[in-house]
Parts: structure tokens; C-alpha cells; sequence
């Protein structure tokens, strides 16, 4: 009987710790999925890289947008910051920068609403000194993560133009 | 006696790595069913802090396994929903129709996933309809077709191959009344119009 309540016991904790700790992982651990998926295994870092037109074979991100054209860049700021430049897309076609931390907040995202001749700006972990000069500043709570150029896109025509200017995205260390 | 306590050790440690499993498998069910538990309304569920460094560890949870590298409310408002106007899971063999009035934001679209979260497996290319491809009356109000095959009077959205699906509405940079107060959004309409080849 003391076996029944003991096997019990352990099994009843064990889907408690089970449960909470999947939960507790599942950012970290998706993120980290992601980060390998859009660099390439970890080949390209603090570089964009540019995503095909999103089709019904897409399967890097769960619940892509087929109406967007995506670049990313993961980024490590191990060795120093980065300095990150988006032009705009043609014909004032909105364009969205966001960059995520490891553990998937969303801690910036600038437009071309507010910024319509192109988004630049010093990314750099928290706690680290300011870097000099008179470009925007912003901090991330980890090291590594992504930032994500999305633009409008919602035709063929439309994703060609917006390609063209995603090219000349920059994502690199500064100096 | 030796004997006996290493058969319990087993057999708790079995218990416990049985449980460690069943917990995880409770958490990845629990994350990808039981919505954003957000708010609803009119049939749309979405949650103000999706992207957010507000969201908490469920939150957070969700959009990583449903909706990673998603925008904050003041890009981008995300509402999701599973079920028609009456209530049943929306299927691939039904038509339905979408009826909506002006949404409040510079542009918005609606994408069907199928149930593993991606686009359906068709080469339909009418994965969305968005608000450059509406045609609004007068009042504003526009229409659309969602199913397996088109209606020549109105914008498609392709649900061939999709199974049991859901529809995604984005709003892309919200009027800061529809961030602060989701009830002030004039949601979609997804009437059920008919299903299998009764149309």
C-alpha cells in the first residue's frame, strides 16, 4: 500500500515539474531553433539573410505572412555592438524593423512611419557602455537573437521591389 | 531485502520519468489548444501583450511555439480564431464568407494555417486576403470567400489542403484606440455558407 501512495506521490510531482519546466523552456529552446534555422546552422551571424517569397512550402517560422518579405539577421554581440541599416522600400512601402532577444521579447521595433528615409541604429547588450556618436542606442537583455526586416509585399510585382531594397540591409559589427 | 528496496527505486524512477513525460507532452498540448488566453470578441481571440517583454511565461510559451518573432501591439495586432459564426471548427470542404467593415490600422490581412501551424500544402496562391484586394460599399463593407475553390465575385482565400484551419487577422499599425481597446474593433463577420459539394 506505502508502494502505491509513494509510486503515486512521484509520479504525480514528476508531471507537475514535467509540465512547469516545458513551459519555462519552450522560449529559450524555440528560439534557439530558430536562431540555427536562419543563420544557416550558425554560418551567418550578424549578417541579413533574405527569405523567398512566402509560399505554401515556408517552414522556417511557424505562421509566416504571405503578404511580407522577410530578412533576418541573427545577431551576437559577444565581440561588441552592431550597427544595423534598412533602407526604405520604394514608394514609401512600409517597412517594420523588430529585434527579438533570446528570449523572444520584442525589444524594439521601429517603422517607415516614423523613419521613412531608412532605420539605423546601435544594437548593444544591456549594461554595456553607450557607444559614442549620434546614431539611436538600443539594448537587449541577451547576447545573442534576431532581428527581423519585414516589408510589404503582397504581390509579385510588389515582393520584386521590395527585394531589390532589402539587399542592402546591413547588420555588422561597429568600427 | 536488498532486492525489494531496488525494485521500489526502479519503479519510483520509472514513475518519475513516465511523469516527466506525461508533463511535458500536458504543456505542449495544453500550449498549442487552449488558445492565447487573451481576450475574445466576436468569435476573434488575441492577447495585448503577444511580443511584449510584459507577456508571462504561459504567454510567452504560446507565441513561441504559435506565433515566434511576432510584432508588438504597436506595430501589429494579431487576433486568431478557430470557429465559424455558429461555433463549429472551421474545415476545409465548407465555403464560408467573410464580411467585414473598415479595420482600424493602415492595412490588415487574413491568412488560413492549417492545424501544424504553416500555410496549406495548395498552389492556389490565395493564401490571404488583405485590404488592397476588398472592394468596400458604401457603408464600407466588404466581402470575401473562404474555401476550397474560388468565387469569381469576390477575393479568395484558398483553403484547399488546409484540413481543420484558422484564420489569423493582422492589423498593421493599430489606431491606438484598437491597441488600448480591443471590444472597439468591428471584427469580421465567418458565416458559414455550405460544406462538402452541396454549393
Amino acid at each position: 500500500m506505502r508502494g502505491r501512495v509513494l509510486y503515486g506521490l512521484a509520479f504525480i510531482a514528476a508531471v507537475a515539474v514535467g509540465h512547469v519546466v516545458t513551459m519555462l523552456a519552450a522560449p529559450q529552446v524555440i528560439m534557439h531553433i530558430a536562431m540555427r534555422r536562419l543563420s544557416g546552422d550558425g554560418e551567418s551571424i550578424n549578417v541579413f539573410r533574405f527569405a523567398d517569397r512566402t509560399t505554401a512550402a515556408s517552414r522556417q517560422i511557424v505562421r509566416p505572412s504571405p503578404d511580407l518579405a522577410y530578412a533576418s539577421c541573427v545577431y551576437d554581440l559577444s565581440a561588441g555592438p552592431i550597427l544595423v541599416d534598412v533602407p526604405p522600400s520604394p514608394n514609401k512601402g512600409y517597412v517594420s524593423v523588430s529585434v527579438f532577444a533570446a528570449n523572444t521579447d520584442n525589444v524594439a521595433v521601429m517603422d517607415s512611419l516614423r523613419s521613412p528615409d531608412g532605420i539605423r541604429f546601435i544594437l548593444q547588450k544591456e549594461r554595456k557602455l553607450v557607444h559614442p556618436g549620434d546614431l539611436p542606442v538600443i539594448y537587449t537583455p541577451t547576447e545573442r537573437g534576431i532581428i527581423l526586416d519585414r516589408r510589404l509585399a503582397p504581390t509579385l510585382e510588389e515582393f520584386d521591389q521590395a527585394d531589390k531594397a532589402r539587399r542592402d540591409d546591413r547588420c555588422a559589427p561597429v568600427g | 531485502m536488498p532486492v525489494r528496496s531496488s525494485a521500489k527505486a526502479i519503479g519510483v524512477l520509472a514513475m518519475v520519468v513516465i511523469g516527466l513525460v506525461v508533463g511535458a507532452a500536458s504543456a505542449i498540448i495544453a500550449l498549442k489548444h487552449v488558445g492565447m488566453g487573451g481576450e475574445e470578441y466576436s468569435g476573434w481571440s488575441g492577447s495585448r501583450v503577444t511580443g511584449s517583454a510584459e507577456a508571462g511565461p504561459l504567454l510567452r510559451a504560446r507565441v513561441a511555439l504559435t506565433g515566434l518573432l511576432a510584432l508588438n501591439r504597436s506595430q501589429a495586432i494579431y487576433f486568431t480564431r478557430k470557429v465559424d459564426d455558429l461555433g463549429e471548427p472551421l474545415r476545409e470542404d465548407c465555403h464560408y464568407r467573410l464580411v467585414g467593415g473598415p479595420l482600424p490600422g493602415k492595412w490588415w490581412s487574413i491568412t488560413a494555417y492549417a492545424s501544424d501551424d504553416y500555410l496549406p500544402q495548395n498552389q492556389d496562391d490565395a493564401l490571404s486576403v488583405d485590404a488592397s484586394e476588398v472592394t468596400p460599399d458604401k457603408r464600407g463593407i466588404w466581402e470575401a470567400e473562404v474555401g476550397p475553390s474560388p468565387n469569381p465575385a469576390m477575393p479568395w482565400l484558398s483553403t484547399r489542403q488546409a484540413g481543420e484551419f484558422d484564420l489569423t487577422l493582422r492589423i498593421y499599425n493599430p489606431a491606438s484606440q484598437a491597441q488600448r481597446d480591443f471590444a472597439s474593433i468591428a471584427f469580421p463577420k465567418v458565416e458559414r455558407i455550405s460544406c462538402g459539394d452541396s454549393r
